[in-house]
Order: structure tokens, then sequence, then C-alpha cells
């Protein structure tokens, strides 16, 4: 392709992180900032009385105690989908962690004991924190049917309920030969980057400026600009790359409340969470599913119908949006002819779920893949071939009225078939597992970006995608340095800070190649126009005749460098030409998640399990993970996102969950005892590979990739406990202990 | 109240007053500027506040500040002399191990205990060595690789280690000529 | 975290001295005592620092027939000593699965025991070796016999100000074979659901310890032989592990496994534990 693009680079920044000089948000200085420190109560719901905050005050350094009564009435609210979460708690606490007060001092010591301090007047509240208690009747409401008064649902804790449906159930359930059905229940996580939430606001001249690890900064400008009645132009978001972020830094959180505590104190404030508080601030929801999935003899889908509902938290954030997107595409990449989908978001006294990497699928693959791994032993069928014979093929609708698969999803299944070596037998003892994953891409989008190529033939790209750990500068400037014939250290990728760098939608849903890599693209394609009238002013040609490729200037058969063009075109003055790219998808109001799948990301994943029939443990002697890319731009980097989902997926596959008490408190708060995977707990062999077709929507035919590999992770586990032991497990996280029991039975 | 300590921090000598309830993590980030090393779990679990102290590695979160008086410590900001990266930190680069780059500070440090124990450890050992350093991008495979490389590539110029971190004990601190006084 | 006082004596009697004072704190390895400061269960208005003392050694030494362990010694000095490794195998076991590297840098043996942790890793190997702890106070000297310092989670006899001067160890008196086994939630460190060590002398008698099953550690003794009686059966082997596994009581609260399943485990380990503590005696 090129000796840039497609190649494992090294990374952008990688450098800075190194050698410790990243600057992450709690490392920047800023003079004369105040720490803040969060007053939480230690129950989940409670009615919030009197809050005395004098011996706070006396606190030497204390300079600000903000409480409800201290911001404009009435409270304002903000979210991402509903503006139903108040700057800080109101009237009531909904969850635990839920901040009543929040201490602003000239030290972290002192913004410590004025926390402390501050004395609460509360009574505890029944609190919701499972599924069943949301849905009873007699549920308390969390959320104010007043806020909710033309809803439907408004008198119930069902926040949103989607509904799919095609073909025609009835019939199809008549003629199935098999109908395969169960409950599978996906547990609480949390996102658990390594870097907590920290967040900064400053007065900014006659505007306010944020720094916050964001991955939507545009977002964000947004509604502070909103809160506190600014313009988006005086409103300045500060985006250092996140340490870590996996969805649980797309959307606002506490910017809002520093905002207006600066404004307050006109000083600049800090807050670095602890990591309990971001287990209290962002997790997945939990979810439970229900699936009767009908078969032909020969292993012919005829049928799903599938009733799932969310836990999600007391605010809606985008988690009603996971749903609506896990349950659009739950039937996953086969052909289904009749479907009946139905999925609620059930809200609860708990923290507020939000986007986490998989985005609402991962818990509606869990079911139906497992499913899927049931219905296969059933009609004794190898669960590789089940799925062969049901996968869409190229190009086939699937899900009506939305994007055609785009892929070869067979070619991938294959792969990981092949390279766990499924058509001969397991070691004794051992059992396998497959399963795939299908998550719908990006369904609207609107990325700019501008590229400026100085007259050295250096190159500065002004891209706003936050870079979390995924590489986006990397492959942006792999891009720009393979259209303008630079060297890829002659490359700077600007990002970070809504006053220097265009509008970028978001950075989510594994969008950045495809659409901030486009916008990169249409940018040095937009200098390429501007270089060749330059290059056949120069050469006296007509510019029809100047064609510009391989970071070249070619005219008939001579080649010109483009460093040259420019410093001739350029002359005395010197100058630069600046190029600008946009990618957007609209919206199509009609289509029922707002629009049609960007590409989508397809991953098929295949391990070979032992499991210790006394303890319950599982080991992973052998895993692959296949996903089809489209292209890999920067191999490196796939396989850092490949494998890091996989390992991902593996802690909610066999360790992660919150444990809650009765009062709906987080009992596993910190890292004591919310287990994640260590380097100790990996499979001992590791297989990641990629499917290029170069048949994806972005640059040189890359489709979005990170979220894929998570997708089918705890299915392909589960089904090779099954393989090894007959077992079937329904439930995550597959602790020792919940193997063991199962295998009790 | 305050203590006055006296430390060797990646070879320079500090002496600076601190509280003495504040642990060598806030000391290292809040008192010299070195934000290098990271906060997180506070609970000795993640690792990512992992630096050495005379030749072993530690979590500086459960650390005092006042008990790293006397003692060498080595930061990330220490790893590399000049320009010239430290082998882990080149094997990093090469393998793609840092990816959000968070937690990496502390796995370098581990990883550098871990080599100058057992320069040519086997892959349980790096598993092993590396357990208390979370990564949650889950890099552990590139990471590890990483080890293994910058092992492999001192295998061949063993006779060209970097000056070491471990073995060294109590340094005196009057000795040291450019011994200076830090600010507050 | 809240502010304290910190002290760092050199001399025992100091120490004592400083420890006299209500909500004064002993500060050895740190890595729980920083952890429960912060997190507000401790709140010492003064922590006084035990590593410089000179009474308190960090090595290991033999002395009238006892392998002294001074105060200051930690994991990773255990697991670096030839004598523990090859005659203290379940001990050198245990003190490999305490936290992380970085933790067992830190934390000392002394620590472990004075915490009093029903999960402490390192107990049931001393347990099972019949260690002594050697404690100076303001009372004097004296030794206690492990098994007498446990009273339950947090809670040992040792008097107020007292302090472990060393963990000491009888020399081995012949061959044996012993072995440290746990059951976590994940293989990286962890906290144990069970704990248990196992050593099984030439003289038939099996030693097992296990911990998190109850308010403390508890040591059980096979006298009969028949743990170490390679002819015995499973079965009978499985009815006297449950004999003298009969007062685990394992916490019906505890989020990090259930009773029964600790039970079953404590069982299973149980056997494990002599099988591999048979097949490592064996010449």
């Amino acid at each position: 392709m090129s000796d840039v693009v497609g190649v494992g680079v090294a990374r952008v920044g990688g450098l800075d992180r190194v050698t410790g000089r990243q600057a992450y948000v709690a490392d920047i200085p800023l003079d004369d900032v105040l720490h803040v420190k969060l007053v939480t109560l230690p129950v989940a719901r409670a009615r919030i009385g009197p809050i005395d905050s004098r011996a706070a005050c006396d606190v030497p350094g204390v300079r600000l105690v903000m409480t409800s009564s201290d911001l404009p009435q009435p409270m304002p609210r903000f979210g991402p989908q509903r503006r139903d979460r108040p700057v800080i708690a109101t009237g009531e606490t909904k969850y635990h962690g839920d901040p009543v007060a929040a201490v602003a001092a000239e030290t972290r010591d002192a913004a410590e004991e004025g926390a402390r301090l501050v004395a609460v007047d509360y009574e505890e509240l029944p609190a919701l924190h499972t599924l069943s208690g949301a849905l009873a009747a007699d549920a308390p409401l969390v959320q104010d049917p007043a806020l909710r008064a033309k809803d439907p649902h408004g008198s119930t804790n069902v926040l949103h309920e989607h509904r799919h449906s095609w073909g025609d159930m009835n019939a199809a359930a008549r003629v199935a030969d098999v109908v395969v059905e169960g409950r599978y229940r996906f547990p609480m996580v949390t996102q658990f980057a390594i870097e907590p939430h920290a967040f900064m606001a400053a007065p900014d001249g006659d505007g306010i400026a944020i720094w916050s690890a964001i991955q939507h900064p545009n977002w964000l400008q947004r509604v502070i600009a909103e809160l506190l009645g600014l313009p988006l132009a005086k409103v300045r978001i500060h985006a250092p790359d996140p340490g870590g972020a996996f969805g649980g830094k797309q959307h606002a959180k506490y910017e809002p409340l520093l905002a207006f505590m600066a404004r307050a104190t006109g000083r600049p404030v800090r807050l670095v969470l602890s990591l309990e508080e971001t287990f209290q601030a962002v997790r997945r929801g939990a979810a439970e599913v229900h699936i009767r999935a009908g078969f032909a003899r020969d292993g012919r889908l005829l049928f799903r119908d599938l009733e799932a509902n969310y836990l999600i938290g007391a605010y809606a954030d985008i988690a009603d949006r996971t749903v609506a997107k896990g349950s659009y595409t739950s039937m996953g990449p086969y052909r289904c002819p009749s479907a009946r989908i139905v999925a609620r978001s059930v809200l609860s006294h708990t923290v507020p779920s939000t986007a986490f990497r998989g985005f609402g699928n991962p818990q509606q693959i869990w079911a139906v893949e497992s499913n899927m791994n049931e219905a296969a032993r059933t009609l004794g069928i190898d669960p590789l071939e089940l799925r062969l014979r049901n996968l869409a093929g190229p190009g086939e609708t699937f899900i009506p009225g939305d994007t055609p698969a785009d892929g070869d999803w067979a070619v991938t299944v294959r792969r990981a078939a092949e390279l766990i070596g499924w058509s001969t037998p397991a070691p004794a003892g051992r059992g396998r597992g497959i399963a795939v994953g299908l998550k719908s891409g990006p369904t609207t989008g609107l990325s700019y970006a501008t590229v400026r190529l100085l007259v050295d033939g250096s190159v500065v790209v002004y891209a706003g995608t936050s870079d979390m750990g995924q590489g986006a500068r990397t492959i942006f400037a792999q891009i720009a340095a393979d259209e303008l014939g630079a060297p890829l250290d002659w490359v700077t990728v600007v990002s970070g800070d809504t006053s220097v760098v265009p509008y970028d939608q978001q950075t989510s849903a594994s969008r950045s190649s495809v659409f901030m890599g486009s916008a990169v693209l249409g940018a040095c394609r937009d200098i390429h126009v501007r270089l060749r009238s330059m290059a056949a002013r120069l050469e006296g040609v007509d510019e029809s005749e100047v064609m510009i490729g391989g970071g070249e200037v070619r005219i008939a058969d001579r080649a010109l460098s483009i460093r040259d063009v420019l410093a001739r075109g350029l002359g005395r003055l010197g100058g630069e030409i600046i190029g600008v790219g946009e990618m957007r998808k609209d919206a199509e109001p009609d289509h029922p998640l707002g629009g049609t799948a960007a590409f989508y990301e397809f991953n098929c994943t295949a391990v070979e399990v032992d499991v210790d029939r006394e303890t319950g443990d599982i080991s992973i002697p052998r895993y692959v993970t296949v996903s089809d890319v489209g292209r890999a731009l920067n191999p490196l980097q796939v396989r850092g996102q490949d494998e890091g989902a996989a390992v991902m997926g593996l802690g909610h596959t066999l360790m992660e969950q919150y444990i809650w008490d009765d009062h709906g408190r987080i009992r596993n708060l910190g890292a004591i005892d919310y287990r994640i995977p260590t380097s100790m707990d990996l499979p001992h062999s590791m297989v990641s590979d990629v499917v290029e077709h170069a048949d994806g929507p972005g640059p040189h035919g890359a489709k979005g990739m990170s979220e894929g590999a998570l997708l089918p992770v705890a299915p392909a586990v589960a089904a090779a406990v099954t393989d090894a032991t007959g077992a079937v497990i329904r439930e995550l996280p597959l602790t020792p202990e919940r193997v063991w029991r199962a295998l009790q039975r | 109240m305050t203590s006055h300590i006296e430390l060797s921090v990646n070879g320079r000598v500090r002496a600076i007053d601190i509280q003495p309830h504040h642990t060598l993590l806030d000391v290292l980030r809040d008192d010299l500027g070195l934000t290098g090393t990271k906060e997180c779990c506070l609970v000795g679990e993640c690792g990512a506040c992992t630096v050495i102290v005379d030749g072993t590695s530690v979590d500086s979160c459960l650390v005092l500040g006042v008990e790293a008086d006397g003692a060498a410590v080595t930061t990330v900001e220490g790893l590399a002399v000049g320009d010239r990266l430290d082998p882990l930190q080149q094997a990093f680069l090469d393998t793609g191990a840092a990816q959000c780059g968070f937690c990496i500070p502390g796995q370098l440090l581990a990883a550098r205990a871990l080599l100058d124990d057992v320069p040519h450890p086997t892959r349980a050992e790096i598993e092993e060595g590396l357990a208390g350093n979370l990564c949650r991008c889950a890099g552990y495979e590139q990471i590890m690789e990483a080890v293994a490389l910058a092992a492999d590539r001192g295998r061949d110029s063993d006779a060209d280690r970097r000056p070491g971190t471990r073995g060294q004990l109590a340094i005196d601190v009057a000795s040291t000529p450019d011994a200076e006084v830090a600010p507050q | 975290m809240r502010a304290f006082a910190y002290e760092r004596p050199t001399r025992l009697a100091d120490a004592l001295a400083l420890l006299a004072e209500p909500d004064s704190r002993p500060l050895a390895g740190g890595t729980d005592l920083i952890i429960r400061i912060r997190d507000g269960s401790v709140r010492p208005t003064t922590v006084v620092d035990l590593k410089r003392i000179g009474e308190f050694e960090r090595g290991i030494r033999i002395e009238d027939g006892w392998l002294t362990i001074g105060a200051r010694t930690v994991m990773t000095d255990l697991l670096r000593d030839d004598r523990i490794r090859s005659d203290y195998v379940a001990l050198a076991e245990a003190a490999a699965v305490v936290g992380s590297v970085q933790i067992r840098n830190r934390a000392t043996l002394a620590g472990n025991v004075c915490n009093a942790s029903p999960a402490a890793d390192t107990v049931p190997a001393l347990l099972v070796y019949g260690a002594r702890v050697l404690a100076v106070g303001p009372g004097g000297r004296r030794t206690i016999p492990i098994d007498d310092v446990f009273v339950r989670s947090g809670v040992t006899t040792l008097a107020p100000g007292e302090l472990v001067a060393a963990v000491e160890l009888p020399l081995p008196a012949g061959r044996r074979g012993a072995v440290h086994m746990r059951r976590t939630r994940r293989r990286g460190h962890d906290l144990a659901s069970v704990t248990l060590a196992c050593v099984i002398g030439t003289d038939g008698v099996t030693r097992l310890s296990y911990g998190s099953l109850g308010p403390r550690p508890l040591l059980a003794v096979d006298q009969t032989g028949v743990l170490a009686d390679p002819r015995a059966s499973d079965a009978a082997k499985a009815e006297r592990l449950a004999e003298l596994f009969a007062e685990a009581s394992p916490s019906a609260t505890s989020m990090r496994a259930s009773p029964d399943y600790r039970l079953a485990m404590l069982r299973v380990l149980g056997m494990r534990a002599i099988a591999t503590a048979a097949q490592r005696l064996a010449p």
C-alpha cells in the first residue's frame, strides 16, 4: 500500500508515554488552584435534610462548600439523552456516591478535612438495585414523574422500551423443528480506567476553561455553554489524552459542578476522583435477556423472540442509547427471517450506567451466542457449522432497512476455527468454544480536520479525536504522511483543545479511523488540489496533466517532490497550504436508530479451556480472536486493541461484578475486591489475527475496530466450559464458585 | 508540623520539608513535581505508583514520604540517561506496549526491578513480576513481549548496563556535592 | 489521609514509650496500616516507625535451635533465603503469594502476624511449623507459641504496647514434606478465600492449618497416621480430614466466597495438600 500506512509504526505520543512526560489532567499544574473533594452519604437513596457546613468552613484553607442551595434554582440539569442529572444532588440522593456537597480548599488535605466535617442531615429511603425490585408494581419511582409528564412509562421505572420486529413470528414458530429457550444474566461492571476521572475548571477572561479527560470535547463544550449561558466561543475545553476511557469518559460528569465552583470562587478548581469514586461515577448496564429461538432440523434459524431488561442507573446518561443499539442488532450477523425484540431501560438507585466498550451489545451477544451454542447441541450440529449455515453473506441484508453485510464474515469465522484447530479434537479433558460478535458502528457522525502543509514540507494535522490509547493520532499522522510525502516524524497532530482544533462530534463507536481518518484524508486531498494548480503554474502545464500520488507530484513521466513544488511555489514569502476535510453521515429520521450503520465490527473468538472440576477454576490454554477490520492501518495498534478488548472481555467473563448490600451500597468499592485481570490471568497462548478485504468505508478500506474482540468472549468461554464439563451456565461472571456450583448439579 | 527529609531522586539529592502523613507518591508528585508516577487505587493493588526505592520496587502510595528519608528513589523520569532511553523504554515503543500510557511508568519501574534482579526472566517470571501492575488497555502481551525483548537485547550488551537502580544503600547526603534544597 | 505525627525511634525503649501513648500505632511495612489510615478505620495521632530500631533485625539467623526471623524481615527476604526455601517450603510458598512483588518488598512477616487477618497467608505455615513469637513490651520479653497469638480478626493476645521482635521457627528435626495452597478469585494476587498449609513428617504425623474459614487460622494435627499413609484410601483420608476440619466456620457474609464453597474447597485443598506433601516427603 505504502511505506507508512498499513505498517506498525511507533505510536505518536509513545515517547512521552514511556518517559513519564505525557501530561494527563491530574498532572497539569494550575497556579492558584483550589482542590475539590466531594461529600457523599453512606447510603444509596436518602432525603437530604439541612446541611451544616460551618465546621467545614472553619477548616483553615477551605474556601467554599457548595450545596444545591448555592446553585441556580431550579437546579440546572444536563445529560446526553435527557436533561435529568442535577449539577449536584438536590432533595434526594439517587445512588451510593451521589454527591450532596463539594468542598474547595487551598490544599487536598484541607478539602478532605472539610468534606469530612460537612454535616448532612438525611433520612435513608428504600433503594432499588435489582431488576425485579425496580420492575415491581409497588416500586418507588427513581425519577420524579413530574419530569416525565408526557412519557407513557412515566409512572414506572421503565425509562424507555424499544421494540423491533420483522417477519411472521407465529408462522415461524409453527414450523420450527426445535425451539431453544433460555434466560441469561450479565452483571454490572465498571470501566476501571487506570486514570481516575479528573476535572479542572478556571475562569478564562469573560468565559471559562475546562480540563477534562473527555472523549467528546465538543459535546462537553455545548453542555457547559448551555448551563452557564455562554456562547460556545467562550467555553474552552482542554481535553488531554485520557488515561483509558472505554466509554466511561464520553459524557459530562462533574465538569458542570466544577464550572460553577470556579465561577463562585473566581479561581481554578481541580477535582481528581479516587478510584472508588470512579466506580460510583461510571459503569456498564446489567442485563437479563430471555430468548426463544426456533430452528429447522437442518440448522436454519427461523425466528428469535428476545426480551431484554437492562438495569441502568438513576440518571439516563447515554444508557438508553446503549440499549437501543444493543437490541437493534441483537439478532447478530445471521439471516433471521422472523424476529421480535423488546428491550427496556430500567431505572434504579444505582450508579448511572453509561457507554462501555461494546455499547449495550455484549449483554445481548452473551445471551444470543450462548443460545446459539445450546441450539447446536440440541440440533446435533457443530456450532461452527451452525453459524456458517446462518451467517449473512457479503452484501446481504440481514436487518431489514439497515446496511447490508459489509464483509465476508465466514472468512473470519473459518480463520478463527482454523487457528484454534477446530477440525481436530481438543486434548483430553479440555473443551472448546466459539462465538461471534457483531456491532453496528456509528449511525451518524461529523468530523472536521484541518491540515497545514508547511513550507518545508512538514505537516500539522488538527483533529479533535481524543487519543485515549487507541492511537488515533498515529493513524492520522500515517494518513497525512502518506498523502503529503512527509516523513512520519515530520507530522504533528494537534488535538484536545476546542479553541484550536475544529469540531469533531465524538470519539466513540470505533469511529475515528473512519470518520476523522476520512476528514484528514479529505484535508490532504484538498491540499492536493492546491498543489496541482501550483505545480501546473510552475511547470506551465494544464492542471489536468498534474497527478499527485505516492507523496509525489507527477507530470507525465516526471516526478517532483512535494517539498520542491512547495518551496518553489510559495517563494520568498513562505507560507503554507491549508486543507480542510469533512466526513459527515447525516441522520435518517425514519430509521429506528436514527441512521444506518456506517460499518459493522465483526469478530470471531475461539477458545480452549481446562476446567478444574473440583474447584471450578477455568484456565485458558489457547485463545484465538479474529476481527474483520477492512484494513489494519497500523497492525501494532490493531493488535493492541484486539488483545486488550479480549482481556477486558475475560474480565467480565471470569471475575468482574459489582456486589451490593441491602442498602444499595457497593460492597466491593475499590481495587481490593473488584477484581480485573492481571498479567497472571491471561490465556496461556493468545493469537490475534485480522481479515483485511479493504471493504470498509474508511481510508484505504479500513473499518472501525476496537470493540469487536470484546463482544463474543463470554459466550465462547462459556461454551468451552460446557464442552469440557457438560455444565451450562447462563450467568456471568464464571467465577470458580459459580462453575463449581454448576458442576454440583 | 512538617518533617525534614533528604533523599536522592533519580540521582539528584533533594532536601525538603514534608507533611508526615503524605506518601512518597504525594511527595514525588506534589512536592517535587515529578508527575510521571501515577495515582490510581491507593491500596497497593494497581501498581501505577510503582517506583524503585534503594533497589526494590514499591507502591509509593503505601510508603510515607518520611520513610524515604535517606533513600535513593528512581522514578520513570530517571530511567533515561539524557536522550538515551532505557532499553525497556525502547522495547515498550517497539512492541506497541504503551496504549493509553497511564500504567506505563509503573510497568516500566516494575520491569526495571525485575530485570535488575533476573536479567533473563522466563515468561512465568515476567507474568509474576508484573502482576502488581494493572493495565486496563490490557496490553499485557505486548508489555511482556517488551520486557522479554529488552532482556534479549541486554543479553547482547550486558557489559553496557546503565547505572543500576539496585544495591544502593542510604546515600550520604552531606557528601553529595550538588545537594540542593527543593522549593516547597 | 488524616494528619498524624511521625516518630522514628532508634531504640526499642523509646519505641515502647511512644507506643504507650493512646492512639499511637506501630509502622513496619505499612502495606496494611497506610490503607487503613486512609480509609479512616484507623486514626492514629502518632505513627511510630519501627524500621530503624537497632534491636529489630532485618534478617534470618539461627540461634539456640531456632531459625529467627527479625521483625523487619519482608516477604521477599523469605523467598530469597535458602533455608526457608529448602526447609520451610510451605512458608516460602505462602510468602510468595502475599500481594504483588511491590507488596512483598515491604510487607513484613511480623506485620502479617500482628494484623491477625483470618486470611493471612503466612500464618497457617507458621502454625504447621510450630513457630513462636518473640514479643517485647513494657513488661519485658516473652515468647508466645504462635497458636496462642490469635484471638479473632485483628485481635491478638499481645498486650497493649507489646511488639513482635522476631518470629522463630524450630529447626527441622528430620525430613518432611510440606506445601501451601490457597483459593482466590483470580490467579494474580488476591485475598484468599481458603489458605492452607500442610506438613507431613517421617513420623507419620500430619499438621494442617487453614485460614479464612473463621475468625482466626486454626491448626489441626493428625496423629493417627492416616493422612500420611500411602496405603490408606482416599475415603479414609477424606473422613479424617472432615474430622480435623470440624471447627471451620466461614463467615456467612463475606463477599469473596460463600461458606459452602469455602468448606468444600477446604476439603479439596486438604486432599491435594496431603498428596503433595506426601509426594515431597517421598525419598
